[in-house]
């Protein structure tokens, strides 16, 4: 249903009375922030049911758990100070902390100024109640609750608790709400759903549902909402549902009397507890009935309400026919619309499965990370701003990134773990045992908001610390100083050369970006989540991705690379042209049964890391015979089994290993150097969006990240 | 939870309010031998019901043969039906004034209010309405722990207005008053009350009765007062807990008879138990019930239950509620709402089912359930239903689930009513 703009809402209406402010940016970005307090299995569980119901859900928060998110995309923080100093405009928020917390928490909130303030918790103790009204009222807060579900506002499509999504707004047009209707204002939850339901089945609509709570000592009364929900333009009618316990409803009453301009329009009182016996407690606090008061049972609030013109009623019949009565001539919507509307709820199917990420999304020849594409990364960023960009969701900044540089080249600067290599072991072996042995990247912290950046920074460092080492570079990085861009020490580190060929570089860093990520399905990223579910190490998880990373999965450029070398000797050799060349080779291969690694791919047709490799190599004059070959190939294999396998960013980056003089096994490591990056990003989402030891079934995994952008120049 | 007057005199003494010298309770008239009794003295009947100085429950008493004599007759008491079990004995003390000091959080603003009036020991209510000047009230918004000295002070002089400049006397009330309002605040009272405060002729300002109730949610944190008064949990206010009471208590949910345990059942009316989902609706089902069955069915329907079933039961939970009624030989029929907020439709169809299954297997009794369930989880709840009356179709049978709002709820209680009248039949022509 098409919902009718917030700021013409009754939520923004009573947002105006405590912070008239905060309207313009209502108004201008058509969004109510809130935020959920206490992410207990509740807080939890509404803050997902409120987002989905349509509620602008910014933030949680937690103490101690600030940097995680929940439901995978909402951040959590620490306090809510910490959260407005980076979202100032947050309008309402919930509370679902315990009752031995709930005071503080909401003293936090209320000082902080949040206007609308909805306490849900149970049972909290009156001395602390006192407290947090007290507070709210210096602040003029419009404090609701404790002990409530909540309030619901169905023409916004925004609900601020727990309340299930049965109303149902005007309807002027088909699916199209409007905000006149009723305004159902109630002590308890469960009356309030009740009642809500009555006046739908009659075709009633409700523009806004407040549940005031079902305590003794409350925030928002009926007395200071009844007016507030009359004043609301569209507001027809207001229903109030009061029970026995309290005076809540002899004080309105009363006031009806005292102040009759501040009451204009209709309104019904529905009251229950007609038939309850005296003197027992009914569950609600309120709710005792004490003999001998003048107040608090059901005769003296029927009395009172009735003096002051009120009609009373005690059942869903007696309220649907008054309310029909005072509301003559009107009609909200169509009841069938509103009968289909929930059918349609409960023969919805349960929810499929699904769980998100939000580092990178994978389509069919689109990659993107946190909405920027691939290639333009591959053109525009280092290796550095990628990395950043996959933990944090944004570029970073010059100082940031100026910092960054400092912390990897200084990582890369400390002595290379010792580990022996077995002979013949796989180099992603070695690579991974140096992450499990190393000392220097164990003793950097990972804590703090920053601190997942950081650490996936310095392990980028010793990663080329590590590639020195195996390949023998080490004394290349000797000469390596604060000023130095890392994308140096990685150049002097890969090749052992101490003279940093610029362009030669920047393609290396840039097959070594194109390699960072993949999202949650390749082995390697499955690898490291189950380790990170199991809430393994850092370095352990990212060490058995790497170690999964084989001659299966990330290993084909190293093979490919070998394989157009061959073609390469056999046009010099046989002195043929480079095409014949390769075509002779690939049917020798086939007549010997041997694979042509670096072709298909399981998503792409057309790999989106190919053209801008190309473009790259071609434009710095470093293309040869083999990037010739890679452009061929695929028409050739075609040509010989009449198979169409598009080249794959593992061919292009052994085309290019190839084609620049360097070993064939660096296609492979520049390959693992890249999916460092990516690995650490999905180490730290899962444990900061994710229980642990969840059943991870990666066919479920739905990109929920930021929407496309485009990369700023 | 409503304190005893001895209970609530501890508490004061421990923040240094006077009492009477505590002589001690007795359960029996011959219990008065083992007391050191210096006459005169006063008997005094416990309860938690309000109207025992009415009934004849404080008696002064000169001697020990009074002391038999009245002992005998208070501990014979029932006061507004709830039976005397003990009562206190304590010191006599003259009096030269009787004021009253009181202190709650006013139900119009929340605010704390504290309550003097020259005219003590007599019923307040009635002073406050006939006198309204007599009473001095001072509400308390910021909620401090203490009161500020000269907010005491200011009650003090209230008091002794007519005495003349008596400074002592001033500064005995003075943290009288001090003392209520620490109480109360320190050990979470809903309610903190003297009546009367008694000025001796020695010139002391002593709490010859005492008050205090408590707000049952602060009870955790009032480990101290509860050492102090040697309970270790909540006791339920004025009444015992009938059977089911306490074993609902013990299962973790409220739960009220509305009849009375062995009432006798007539033939002609259907009994109705009722799981309606949270305290709120517990209330208005049992007007609905009442209501529906005498606009429609001459008045033949009973209620036999309160329940709050909300608040997010778990499975055990929820099957429990419904054990707990068909145990019930009164119950005919179960009728049942559940709106789920923060309660799941899922957790709930499935202690339904557990129990209908549970007893099926035990051969223990069934009453027929009646119901709907809307909101929480109810995709996954009606997926759970359908499976499950697929696969156990005979130990179901006796359930009847509505899925959705496709009817109000009135209307359910009314086919629920219906459906029991029908079952009530077939029952009698089988006999
Ligand atoms: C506020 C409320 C919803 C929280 O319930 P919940 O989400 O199930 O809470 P949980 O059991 O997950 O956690 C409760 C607390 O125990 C803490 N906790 C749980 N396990 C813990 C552990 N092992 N060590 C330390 N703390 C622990 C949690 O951190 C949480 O603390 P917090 O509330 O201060 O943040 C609940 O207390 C309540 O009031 N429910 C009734 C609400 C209601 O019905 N309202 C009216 C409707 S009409």
């Amino acid at each position: 249903m098409e919902r009718i703009p917030v700021h013409k809402g009754m939520l923004c209406h009573l947002i105006r009375y405590s912070r008239p402010d905060l309207v313009g940016t209502i108004e201008r970005t058509g969004q109510i922030q809130s935020i959920v307090v206490g992410l207990g299995r509740q807080g939890m569980k509404h803050a997902g049911l409120m987002r989905d119901f349509g509620t602008t859900v910014t933030a949680g928060i937690a103490p101690d758990r600030g940097g995680q998110r929940i439901h995978e995309i909402i951040p959590v923080y620490d306090s809510v100070s910490e959260c407005l100093r980076e979202n100032p405009d947050i309008a309402c928020a919930s509370i679902w902390r315990h009752y031995t917390t709930a005071r503080d928490a909401a003293l936090e909130i209320i000082e902080a100024g949040i206007p609308i303030v909805v306490l849900i918790t149970e049972f909290i103790p009156r001395r602390d109640v006192r407290d947090i009204l007290h507070a709210a009222r210096k602040r003029n807060i419009v404090l609701i609750g404790g002990n409530t579900p909540g309030i619901i506002f169905p023409p916004e499509g925004i609900k601020i608790g727990m309340l299930p999504d049965v109303f149902y707004p005007e309807e002027p047009a088909p699916r199209k709400a409007g905000p006149s209707g009723v305004t159902v204002i109630s002590r308890s939850g469960a009356i309030l759903y009740h009642m809500s339901e009555g006046l739908a089945s009659a075709g009633i609509a409700q523009n806004a549902v407040l549940g005031v709570g079902g305590d003794g000592v409350i925030g928002s009364t009926f007395r200071q909402l009844v007016p507030m929900a009359m004043e609301y333009e569209h507001t027809d009618l207001v229903v109030i549902a009061g029970e026995i316990g309290g005076s809540q409803e002899e004080l309105l009453a009363q006031d009806i009397q005292a102040n009759p301009a501040q009451y204009p329009k209709p309104m019904i009182a529905l009251i229950s507890g007609a038939h309850a016996p005296e003197g027992k407690t009914m569950g609600h606090a309120g709710a005792i009935v004490s003999p001998g008061q003048e107040y608090g049972t059901f005769q003296s609030k029927k009395k009172a309400l009735e003096e002051a013109g009120v009609p009373v009623v005690n059942s869903q019949y007696d309220l649907i026919r008054v309310a029909k009565e005072k509301l003559v001539n009107k009609t909200y919507f169509q009841v069938s619309s509103y009968y289909e509307a929930m059918r349609r709820k409960w023969e919805t199917p349960p929810a499929k499965p699904e769980w998100g990420t939000i580092i990178t999304k994978i389509e069919p020849n689109n990659i993107s990370i946190s909405g920027y594409r691939l290639d333009e990364i591959i053109l525009n960023a280092s290796l550095l701003e990628t990395a950043h960009l996959l933990v944090k969701t944004e570029l970073p900044s010059d100082e940031i990134l100026l910092q960054h540089n400092r912390t990897a080249v200084n990582a890369a600067c400390q002595p290379a773990p010792d580990i022996e290599r077995i002979e013949g072991e796989d180099v992603s072996q070695t690579l991974a045992k140096c992450f499990l042995s190393d000392r220097a990247l164990a003793g950097f912290s990972r804590s703090g908001t920053d601190g997942p950046v950081n650490k996936t920074v310095y392990a980028l460092g010793r990663f080329a610390r590590y590639l020195a080492g195996i390949l023998g570079h080490e004394n290349v990085l000797d000469q390596a100083g604060p000023d130095t861009s890392f994308t140096s020490v990685i150049y002097g580190a890969l090749t052992g050369e101490r003279d940093t060929d610029p362009d030669r570089t920047r393609l290396i860093e840039a097959m070594i970006t194109a390699s960072v990520d993949h999202g949650v399905t390749p082995p390697s990223a499955q690898a490291t989540l189950i380790a990170a579910s199991a809430r393994s190490s850092y370095e352990m998880s990212v060490a058995v991705g790497v170690g999964a990373i084989t001659d299966v999965h990330g290993g084909a450029g190293s093979k490919a690379a070998g394989f157009f070398r061959q073609c390469v000797s056999k046009s010099s050799a046989e002195k043929i042209d480079l095409e014949t060349a390769t075509r002779l080779t690939v049917e020798d291969c086939m007549r010997q049964g041997r694979r042509i690694e670096g072709l298909g791919h399981r998503v792409h047709t057309q790999d989106p890391r190919r053209d801008v490799l190309w473009n790259l190599s071609e434009s710095f004059g470093l293309a040869g015979p083999c990037v010739k070959i890679s452009k061929l190939i695929t028409g050739i294999f075609h040509q010989v089994r009449a198979i169409h396998l598009p080249i794959n960013v593992d061919g292009v980056i052994g085309a290019i290993v190839a084609d620049l003089g360097l070993p064939e096994d660096l296609a492979k490591v520049l390959f693992i150097f890249g999916r460092v990056a990516g690995l650490s990003a999905h180490y730290f989402e899962e444990i900061a969006s994710q229980a642990p030891m969840r059943s991870i079934s990666f066919a479920e995994a739905v990109y929920k990240g930021r929407k496309d952008r485009s990369f700023p120049k | 939870m409503r304190l005893y007057e001895h209970e609530a005199k501890k508490i004061f003494n421990s923040v240094g309010l006077k009492t009477p010298r505590q002589i001690g309770l007795i359960r029996t008239p011959a219990d008065l031998n083992n007391l050191e009794i210096s006459f005169p003295a006063m008997l005094k009947a416990m309860t938690l019901i309000g109207g025992r100085g009415k009934a004849g429950g404080i008696r002064k008493v000169n001697n020990m043969t009074e002391a038999r004599t009245a002992a005998g007759e208070i501990l014979d008491m029932t006061i507004k039906g709830y039976p005397v079990e003990a009562a206190l004995v304590e010191q006599a003390v003259s009096e030269r004034a009787a004021f009253y000091a009181g202190i709650t959080t006013n139900p119009a603003t929340f605010n704390v209010i504290l309550m003097a009036s020259a005219e003590g020991g007599v019923n307040i209510e009635q002073v406050a309405l006939e006198n309204p000047e007599a009473i001095l009230r001072k509400e308390f918004p910021d909620n401090a722990m203490e009161m500020k000295e000269p907010d005491a002070l200011e009650f003090a002089r209230f008091l002794i207005r007519g005495f003349g400049d008596d400074r002592d006397l001033a500064a005995k009330l003075k943290t009288l008053i001090a003392g209520l309002y620490s109480a109360y605040q320190k050990f979470d009272c809903r309610i903190a009350e003297i009546n009367p405060v008694i000025v001796t002729a020695e010139g002391d300002a002593i709490a010859a009765d005492a008050k205090i109730v408590l707000d049952d949610n602060a009870l955790y944190r009032q480990k101290t007062l509860m050492d102090m008064i040697g309970i270790a949990e909540a006791r339920h206010d004025v009444s015992e807990l009938t059977r089911d009471e306490a074993r609902a208590r013990d299962a973790g949910f409220t739960y009220v008879d509305l009849l009375h345990e062995d009432a006798p059942k007539d033939p002609d009316k259907l009994y109705v138990g009722l799981v309606p989902g949270g305290a709120g609706y517990g209330i208005f089902s049992i007007d609905e019930t009442v209501n529906i069955g005498d606009w429609f069915f001459d008045g033949r329907v009973v209620p036999v239950n309160f329940m709050d079933s909300g608040g997010g039961p778990s499975q055990a939970g929820v099957a429990e509620m419904f054990h707990l009624l068909m145990d019930k030989e009164i119950v005919d029929i179960i009728i049942t709402s559940r709106f789920g907020g923060i309660s799941s439709c899922d957790v709930f169809i499935k202690g339904l089912i557990q129990c209908f299954r549970d007893r099926f297997r035990r051969g223990d009794r069934i009453v027929p359930v009646y119901g709907r369930m809307v909101g929480t989880d109810l995709p996954s709840a009606k997926t759970f239903l359908e499976r499950a009356k697929r696969e156990t179709p005979d130990q179901l049978k006796d359930m009847t689930i509505i899925v959705g709002n496709q009817k109000i709820m009135a209307d359910v209680i009314r086919e629920g009513i219906v459906l029991g009248f029908e079952r009530m039949e077939t029952k009698g022509a089988g006999r």
